[in-house]
C-alpha cells in the first residue's frame, strides 16, 4: 500500500465483503493525527486475533492482509487500530489513527478518490461521509439524500462522480488533507 | 465543474445516459481490487480505464471489480469479456498497460499478448 488511501479502499472492501449495504466513515484531522472510523451494517465475523494474517474468512487465499497491513502503516507512527462489533445492531466498527506528522507515515494520496471508485465499484452499497475537525462535525456525503434530491437510482455516472469528488475535496482540503502531506 | 442546481438540470441527461449503459454491453471490463491488487497499484489501473472508457464516449464498455482471484503476484489484474466471446484475463497491468489494451483489445477486439495471462474461465 502505497497510501493511506489505498489502506482506506482496502479496508471499505471488507465492509463490502461483510455484505453490508450501509457504510459510514468518519475522518477528522486534528495536529497531525488522522482518525478514520468506517461502520457498517454487514454479518459480524470472529473478531479475534484479525490482525493476524493468518485470520481470514476468504476462500482464494489462506492469509488476509488488509488488516496486518493496515496495522503495520499505522503502529509506525505510533497510532493505533481497533475494530469492535456494534453494540446496537449488526455491524462492524473499525478505528484506526495515524500520525501524519510522524516520520514513517504514508502519504494521504487521493482521499477523495477513494469514495469515487467505491461508488464506481459498488453502486448497491450506501455511503455517508463525514469529516471532524475536533471542534464540529460535518455530513458532506449522503447517497441516499443525494439520489433523492436528483431523482435518481443510480448515480454512477461521470458528471455526477465529478461532482462528488470536487465537494470531497474541498471539504477534506478545509481540514488540511491533501494531497501532498506527508509525501516523503 | 457543476453544482447541484446544475446536477438537477442536468438529470434527464444523466437518466438517460445511465439508461443506455444498463442496457448490453459489448465490452465488459473487471478489474481486481482485493488487497493484493490495491497493494500493486490496482485503483490506478482501474481509474485510467474509467477515464480512457469516458473520453471514448463508447456506452458499450462497462467496468466492475472483483476481489481477489489467488494470483496476487500477477496483480494488478484484470479481465476482458467480450460479449459471445472468451474472456482474457491480464496480469501485470499498469497504467501503461492498460492503456495499451483499451486501445487495441477493448476498442478493437485484439488481444494484448504481452500482458496476458490466461484465456478462458
Ligand atoms: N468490516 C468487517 N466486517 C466483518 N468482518 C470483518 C470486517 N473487517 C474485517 N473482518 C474480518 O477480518 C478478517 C481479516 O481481514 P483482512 O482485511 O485482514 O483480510 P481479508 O479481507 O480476509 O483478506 P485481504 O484483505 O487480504 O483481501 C476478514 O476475513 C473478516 O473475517
Ligand atoms: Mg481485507
Amino acid at each position: 500500500m502505497r497510501t493511506i488511501a489505498d489502506h482506506l479502499f482496502d479496508i471499505l472492501e471488507n465492509s463490502v465483503n461483510a455484505h453490508a449495504s450501509k457504510i459510514i466513515v468518519t475522518i477528522s484531522f486534528f495536529k497531525h493525527i488522522f482518525l478514520c472510523r468506517i461502520i457498517d451494517n454487514g454479518t459480524v465475523a470472529n473478531l479475534n486475533n484479525v490482525t493476524d494474517p493468518f485470520v481470514t474468512s476468504r476462500k482464494t487465499r489462506r492469509v488476509g492482509l488488509g488488516l496486518p497491513l493496515l496495522k503495520s502503516t499505522v503502529e509506525g507512527t505510533g497510532g493505533h487500530l481497533n475494530l469492535s462489533r456494534l453494540e446496537r445492531s449488526s455491524g462492524t466498527c473499525l478505528e484506526f489513527t495515524v500520525n501524519m506528522a510522524h516520520i514513517d507515515a504514508r502519504p494521504f494520496g487521493d482521499i477523495s478518490s477513494v469514495f469515487i471508485d467505491a461508488l464506481r465499484s459498488w453502486p448497491g452499497i450506501e455511503f455517508e461521509i463525514f469529516i471532524n475537525n475536533a471542534k464540529k462535525e460535518k455530513k458532506i456525503l449522503d447517497t441516499v439524500e443525494l439520489k433523492t434530491m436528483l431523482e435518481l437510482d443510480i448515480i454512477q455516472d461521470m458528471e455526477v462522480l465529478n461532482y462528488i469528488g470536487e465537494q470531497l475535496k474541498k471539504a477534506l482540503f478545509k481540514i488540511g488533507i491533501n494531497q501532498q502531506f506527508g509525501v516523503s | 465543474m457543476k453544482n447541484l442546481e446544475e446536477l438537477k438540470q442536468i438529470k434527464e441527461r444523466v437518466r438517460r445516459n445511465l439508461e443506455m449503459r444498463s442496457g448490453d454491453y459489448r465490452v465488459k471490463i473487471i478489474v481486481c481490487l482485493g488487497t493484493c491488487g490495491i497493494a500493486a497499484g490496482a485503483r490506478q489501473t482501474m481509474n485510467k480505464l474509467a477515464e480512457l472508457s469516458a473520453q471514448s464516449n463508447r456506452t458499450d464498455i462497462a467496468i466492475s471489480t472483483t476481489g481477489c482471484a489467488g494470483f496476487c503476484e500477477q496483480e494488478p489484474m484484470i479481465k476482458v469479456q467480450e460479449k459471445g466471446k472468451e474472456p482474457v484475463t491480464y496480469g501485470h497491468v499498469d497504467i501503461a498497460a492498460a492503456e495499451e489494451i483499451f486501445d487495441k483489445h477493448i476498442l478493437n477486439g485484439q488481444i494484448v499478448e504481452r500482458y496476458l495471462f490466461s484465456k478462458g474461465e
